[in-house]
């Protein structure tokens, strides 16, 4: 039973309160959105010399006469770079996480990272041997997903589940539409200026979502010591 | 024993600073002394006794140790403080919605 006696402290309104505004100030405290963000803007950005430079071969469907254009480079180039970013990521959250004396809930990200990056490179070489019929319609928007702009997409929903992130699940979202909607001008050729269109546009919008969200932690940063 | 939620508080827990560390131990999964006064506002003295409480319940775990030459005092929460944690909250709900309720109620 309870014997202390009750202090205006104690109220349960204020209690209640109180606790949520300390779980909003540890959420702020754990956000680092924008280093995964700025991560995946320079893998994306890296990756059209990538493509632009490295060989290339066509896959073409007969009915309807759909083709796919593959950049040979890409298929070892995004394994490795994610597989790379994802251990980046995580020790960048580890480091800070000591530095400031608060956990963060890292570890389910790393692990949906890794698996879509698994997932990615079985995609990958399974389609080295057998290339899609006709990516487009349903099943083109799972061939889109396992894309690699598609495979950050969805690191990046983990991440604004890990984070409970609003606003980094608006910013994935309009992320992921421009992966899934593509802005195209016309049949894509390697030699077509708009062949690396896609690219510089999810890139752009990487890039400019770390740079908000930097700007946005920026004032809540633990003062230097 | 009635139903009214107010017999459902837990002593160890309704309290403004335990309630607070278990609530930022919950969120963060495993905290730092330094964090938890920074964040609370108190002392160290103050926070070993809350910390000392809580542990003595065994709602928290505290491990002591080393980042590089400096010493580091965490603290995680147990199963047994996360149920304590989730009673507290639905109970100070229950409670405030109770008090509002009566406040509507005419007479």
């Amino acid at each position: 039973m309870a014997t202390e006696t009750a202090s205006p402290g104690d109220d349960p309104q204020r209690l209640l309160s109180s606790t949520r505004e300390l779980t909003q100030r540890v959420r702020r405290d754990q956000r680092a959105t924008w280093f995964p963000l700025l991560v995946f803007a320079v893998l994306t950005f890296a990756s059209i010399p990538v493509r632009r430079y490295s060989g290339h071969h066509l896959d073409c469907a007969a009915v309807p006469r759909v083709c796919t254009v593959y950049s040979d480079a890409e298929f070892v180039y995004w394994p490795v770079a994610l597989v790379l970013a994802y251990v980046a990521i995580a020790g960048f959250y580890i480091r800070r996480s000591r530095a400031r004396g608060v956990g963060t809930r890292v570890r389910p990200y790393t692990i949906a990272g890794i698996i879509i990056a698994v997932v990615l490179t079985g995609v990958a070489l399974w389609e080295v041997r057998n290339p899609p019929v006709h990516p487009v319609g349903l099943s083109g928007l799972a061939y889109q997903l396992a894309r690699p702009a598609g495979a950050i997409g969805l690191a990046l929903l983990v991440l604004a589940w890990a984070e409970r992130n609003r606003a980094l699940l608006l910013l994935t979202l309009a992320y992921l539409a421009a992966v899934l909607v593509p802005i195209t001008f016309g049949p894509l050729q390697p030699g077509a200026p708009w062949y690396l269109y896609p690219a510089v546009v999810q890139g752009s919008v990487l890039l400019l979502g770390g740079i908000g969200f930097a700007l946005a932690q920026r004032p809540l940063r633990s003062p230097a010591p | 024993m009635t139903g009214h939620p107010a017999n459902g508080l837990d002593d160890t827990v309704h309290q403004r600073v335990r309630l607070g560390i278990l609530t930022i131990a919950h969120e963060a999964r495993r905290v730092e002394f330094s964090y938890l006064r920074d964040n609370l506002e108190l002392t160290a003295g103050n926070l070993s006794q809350h910390l000392g409480v809580l542990e003595g319940a065994g709602l928290i775990t505290i491990e002591k140790g080393y980042a590089g030459k400096r010493a580091r005092t965490w603290v995680t929460l147990t199963k047994a403080g996360q149920a304590a944690l989730a009673e507290e909250i639905t109970q100070l709900k229950l409670l405030i919605s109770q008090i509002e309720h009566a406040g509507r109620s005419p007479g």
